[in-house]
């Protein structure tokens, strides 16, 4: 319960972060997703459950505070958090590099879940090559930024276990 | 304890589950005349969130100018090494003072444009930005409390900027003319031809419905028409960059350029409802 409290507001705080000091960031078109790379936390750290909760709690959060139609992100980042969680048990966490591959595969897994919604759905109207450039080099941003937030997050999550334990 | 193929089961039916329930959200705000639909709980989140969203830009304008600042001293003491510190000293003092110019400059602007204006309207800073690279919104700190209401136009000295969409007591979301969900009325200023600029997710405005024989030419200035209720008439939107049509296009497209400058905005001016004329 404590830990979900946690991660409700880490989530906003990324949320909040995103809106505010990471949005004149977009050198090359690209940017940082800081939900994301929570979502990805979660989902390597708990499993495909969890991952897919917070990936939906998180997307819907995004909608509303970033003024898009509400449900691109919820499906968008709920599939990103499910791919994550499939990662948890079978990849070695302690692998220095996992973090960024899997910030970088699961933002260009969350940007094609959310292009193809929005095209889907018909709000979403971009052309290709565009698409393809922004969407790697914010890949390649949330590479970079995903091994710090990834080993802060599991450093956390254990200080949160520990607390947990001594309650018990 | 469930068996492991039960709990395989069980999170791949929650995922579907979610799958469809994000469709069905997004479905719905299809329906919405901006394609947004904010029920009571996403209204609570945004209230709860928006202070904080506030303090937040507030103290990374603070950042970023000492940043800037820092910056700035840095570049002066390379370019004047020779002169010392009583040149560096004026010239941090000058980078000091060249924001809040700038500021003064941009406000001055604005208030000669709000006192030319017939309309009675709110001057808002913004707080927040849409991330994402295909949509456009910023967020606003004026609200219903300043008298703001949904579909009320923002300018600013240059020329409009978009409506709003959502309204808080304290916020308010504008919805910006490059955003994909913005449809504009407009005319060209010369010729009086009429079209709609309808916002691409890109810098620049798509005019669409221009009549195949109708007189349009780079540079030429387009306004609103004051049709469809929102938008008063005769507010500037940009200025036409191209003009194009196929063999067999019944309409003619132009592409424009928005006249403000939707990327750097910092204050702006909505026009409320009550001094609306098409309104009243």
């Amino acid at each position: 319960m404590i830990r979900a409290g946690v991660y409700v507001a880490l989530t906003a705080v990324a949320a909040v972060v995103q809106v505010t000091w990471l949005s004149g960031f977009h050198p090359g078109g690209g940017g940082v997703d800081l939900l994301l790379l929570v979502v990805m936390s979660v989902g390597l750290l708990h499993g495909p459950e969890e991952g897919t909760l917070i990936g939906a709690g998180g997307g819907l959060l995004q909608d509303v505070v970033n003024g898009v139609p509400i449900g691109l992100g919820l499906g968008a980042n709920l599939c990103a958090g499910f791919c994550a969680g499939i990662g948890e048990g079978r990849l070695y966490l302690e692998d220095i590099w996992l973090p960024a591959l899997a910030g970088f595969a699961l933002t260009l897994v969350r940007n094609a879940v959310w292009i193809g919604i929005g095209h889907l759905a018909g709000v979403v109207s971009v052309a290709p090559l565009a698409v393809a450039r922004v969407v790697v080099l914010s890949a390649c941003y949330n590479g970079v930024v995903a091994m710090p937030v990834f080993y802060w997050f599991r450093r956390m999550d254990r200080a949160l276990e520990r607390t947990f334990m001594r309650a018990r | 304890m469930p068996s492991n193929s039960l709990l395989r089961r069980r999170r791949v039916a929650l995922f579907l589950v979610l799958c469809v329930v994000a469709l069905a959200v997004l479905t719905a705000q299809l329906r919405a005349p901006d394609q947004r639909r904010l029920g009571w709980a996403g209204l609570a989140v945004e209230i709860v969130l928006a202070p904080i969203t506030d303090a937040a830009a507030y103290v990374g304008n603070t950042l970023g100018g000492a940043w800037s600042a820092l910056h700035e001293i840095g570049s002066l003491r390379t370019e004047n090494a020779r002169l010392a510190a009583e040149v560096a000293a004026l010239r941090q003092e000058n980078a000091g003072l060249r924001p809040a110019a700038q500021e003064n400059d941009r406000l001055r602007a604005l208030l000669g444009f709000k006192q030319q204006q017939p309309f009675a309207t709110v001057a808002a800073a913004v707080i927040g930005r849409d991330p994402s690279q295909w949509f456009s919104s910023v967020l606003v700190d004026r609200g219903s409390r300043a008298g703001v209401r949904r579909n009320d136009p923002a300018v600013t000295a240059d020329g409009l900027v978009g409506h709003v969409i959502e309204v808080g007591p304290g916020w308010s979301r504008v919805l910006l003319l490059l955003d994909p969900r913005s449809a504009v009325g407009i005319v060209v200023t010369r010729s009086r031809e009429p079209g709609v600029a309808e916002g691409q997710g890109q810098p620049a405005l798509r005019i669409r419905y221009l009549a195949r024989d109708a007189d349009v030419q780079p540079g030429d200035q387009i306004v609103t028409s004051g049709l469809g209720e929102i938008f008063p008439k005769n507010l500037v939107v940009g200025t036409v960059l191209g003009v194009s049509r196929g063999a067999g296009d019944m309409f003619q497209e132009a592409v424009v350029r928005p006249s403000a400058d939707l990327f750097h905005l910092e204050e702006l001016l909505i026009i409320v409802r009550g001094g609306f004329p098409t309104a009243q």
